[in-house]
């Protein structure tokens, strides 16, 4: 084989690679940059969520409802459990998983609805208020709020826009 | 009792009863409203005897479209509203003849306006026009209750000033004195805890309290009672949330929900309030049409009559059926203006696409007004701003128009009424700015 055959079987192949690099970059899903998750705790995690909404970064912050959501749905699934009606306000703070996780659901429920993805939202607030119906969120107006009440409510606003179709 | 006051004014409201029965028992006319009930159990409102559940609405228009849809009170913010005529016919024996109910509204000045609850003078002259009010109203059947103020108290701020309950304490012993009949309510602006206990300890002779909450109508009664409220309440305005308390765009302007979101939000908050046993029933805003940021916001009913899809979704709430013919729904919308600062000239392709369930032909009509400049609070009056010419470029009756923004720099909106030609439409619209660059 002479010199220019091979030369030109280099080049050949190394174009060839070089295709192939730009076919899996694009084929493969872009590489999100890691979210700062602060202390990883839920009041954290539930606090960058809002301001990610408020931001009008939706999908970031479905990252950090999520996270909150891995990290502790168990406790608050345990905490939901322990009660058989709302805290009081001096018992309220206590259940730090229960109303964080829950006030992320809320959270991902009205994301989804931004993003016009009902089926997502339907789930995420039918979530919310049956499996953690004692979540409480403070309103700086001087009370809790409770998420699955809000969530309820959503719900059945969802259900009167599914009969107009 | 907690206190001496209140015996002291438990004993003043058992010598107003007594004299009361004695001296002013209800008419022929007049049909008795009473309160039944507890907190445990809930209440309710017995109108001659029988249950009575409030599925009102706040305004005077279109009371036969109001019957049709399931509803049976009206709610008024003055007197003079019911005693105005219309073709000869006072609007208080109007819904009475379409067997309506009536909350009276008897207006009660406001220190934003410059009243002084402390100036005897003007006090004396409130208590006599509340006087006269009663004294002209009580034999009438369709009266269902006294509407005693509306957010007088501010519509912002604490609401707890003790001045303005004293006083309000002192007008409803003063209707109580005069009629027997009906239960008085007082109407504020959303509660708070200073508020609910200023009204506990200082007007203890209100029946109802009436709550005006829009995006935390469904909250109240709970709220309520975690604050000590031990009577009944209403909602007496509510539908979807205030401009104040939506999200707003980059230059501070509300964004209005569709009014396919709007259905949705009266519908669960009418759900919501009927399934409330401490609520005697609430009254949906505004059964009419009104300019409060937008000339849309409020208002169930188009500015040319039509009924909207608000309606309709009352109307499910409160019957679980459908009006005779349904107002259009809104089906896609492709609107790259709307929260956008665009430079100015700018033509663009803006879609908002209805459906008919009826499926009749809809018409669309467009126009871009510039934002309002004359916001106030409280529901004061404003002006609604001028269309500017020239920004409708096309427009089809699929929903799909051209769009050239103007020329001028500011902050406008783009508004698009849909109509079926039978009595139903809606409007929506979509904020956006202009910048200073043309194109």
């Amino acid at each position: 084989m002479n010199r220019r055959t091979v030369v030109s079987r280099c080049v050949g192949m190394v174009r060839a690679f070089c295709v192939l690099l730009v076919a899996v970059a694009v084929a493969m899903p872009a590489v999100r940059a890691e979210e700062d998750f602060g202390d990883f705790s839920s009041a954290t995690l539930t606090a960058k969520a809002w301001g990610a909404v408020g931001a009008g970064k939706l999908d970031t912050a479905l990252v950090f409802t999520g996270k909150c959501r891995e990290l502790y749905m168990e406790k608050a699934l345990e905490q939901q459990a322990s009660l058989d009606g709302f805290a009081s306000d001096e018992e309220a703070p206590m259940l730090w998983a229960l109303n964080d996780v829950g006030t992320c659901l809320f959270i991902e429920g009205q994301v989804y609805e931004q993003q016009k993805d009902s089926k997502k939202a339907l789930a995420a607030y039918e979530q919310l208020a049956s499996k953690l119906g004692y979540a409480q969120c403070w309103d700086p107006k001087g009370w809790f709020w409770k998420p699955a009440e809000a969530a309820n409510k959503k719900l059945k606003e969802l259900e009167f826009d599914a009969k107009l179709e | 009792m907690r206190s001496l006051s209140e015996a002291v004014t438990a004993a003043v409201v058992l010598l107003i009863a007594g004299v009361g029965a004695a001296a002013e028992a209800p008419s022929p006319g007049a049909i008795p409203v009473r309160i039944e009930g507890s907190p445990a159990e809930g209440f309710r409102l017995l109108r001659a005897g029988r249950p009575f559940r409030i599925q009102g609405v706040g305004g005077h228009q279109h009371l036969d479209v109001l019957v049709a849809c399931g509803g049976n009170t009206i709610r008024t913010w003055d007197v003079d509203t019911l005693l105005r005529e219309t073709d000869g016919v006072r609007l208080i024996d109007r819904a009475a003849s379409l067997g309506l109910a009536v909350t009276v509204g008897i207006w009660l000045g406001h220190e934003r306006h410059g009243f002084d609850y402390g100036d005897p003078q003007q006090l004396q002259q409130q208590r006599q026009a509340v006087t006269r009010a009663v004294e002209a109203l009580r034999d009438h059947p369709a009266v269902l209750s006294w509407g005693l103020g509306n957010e007088m108290e501010g519509p912002t701020g604490s609401g707890d000033s003790e001045q303005i309950w004293q006083e309000i304490n002192r007008l409803a012993g003063l209707i109580k004195s005069r009629d027997r009949a009906h239960p008085v309510m007082t109407v504020v602006a959303n509660i708070n805890p200073a508020k609910v206990a200023a009204i506990r300890q200082h007007a203890p002779l209100v029946d109802i309290l009436g709550v005006n909450a829009y995006a935390g109508a469904t909250g109240v009664g709970q709220q309520l009672r975690q604050l000590g409220w031990q009577k009944p309440y209403c909602i007496t305005e509510y539908g979807l949330p205030g401009p104040w308390e939506t999200e707003q765009t980059a230059w501070n302007a509300p964004v209005e929900p569709t009014s396919r979101q709007k259905a949705g939000m009266y519908n669960a908050a009418t759900r919501e309030i009927l399934a409330d046993p401490a609520c005697l029933g609430g009254y949906a805003f505004l059964w009419g049409q009104k300019q409060e940021a937008t000339a849309s916001w409020f208002g169930m009913f188009l500015p040319t009559g039509e009924k909207t899809i608000t309606v309709d979704a009352v109307t499910d709430a409160w019957t679980d059926r459908w009006p005779d013919d349904r107002a259009p729904v809104l089906r896609d919308v492709e609107m790259p203006l709307a929260g956008k600062r665009l430079a100015a000239g700018t033509t663009l392709r803006v879609v908002a696409r209805s459906t008919d369930p009826e499926g009749e032909p809809l018409s669309y009509a467009w126009e871009v007004r510039r934002e309002s400049s004359d916001r106030k609070t409280g529901g004061d009056a404003e002006r609604r701003p001028e269309v500017v010419p020239g920004c409708i470029v096309s427009a089809d009756d699929r929903g799909v128009a051209t769009i050239r923004l103007p020329r001028e720099p500011g902050s406008y909106r783009l508004f698009v009424t849909v109509r079926d030609g039978h009595g139903s439409g809606n409007i929506d619209n979509w904020p956006f700015q202009v910048g200073s660059g043309s194109r």
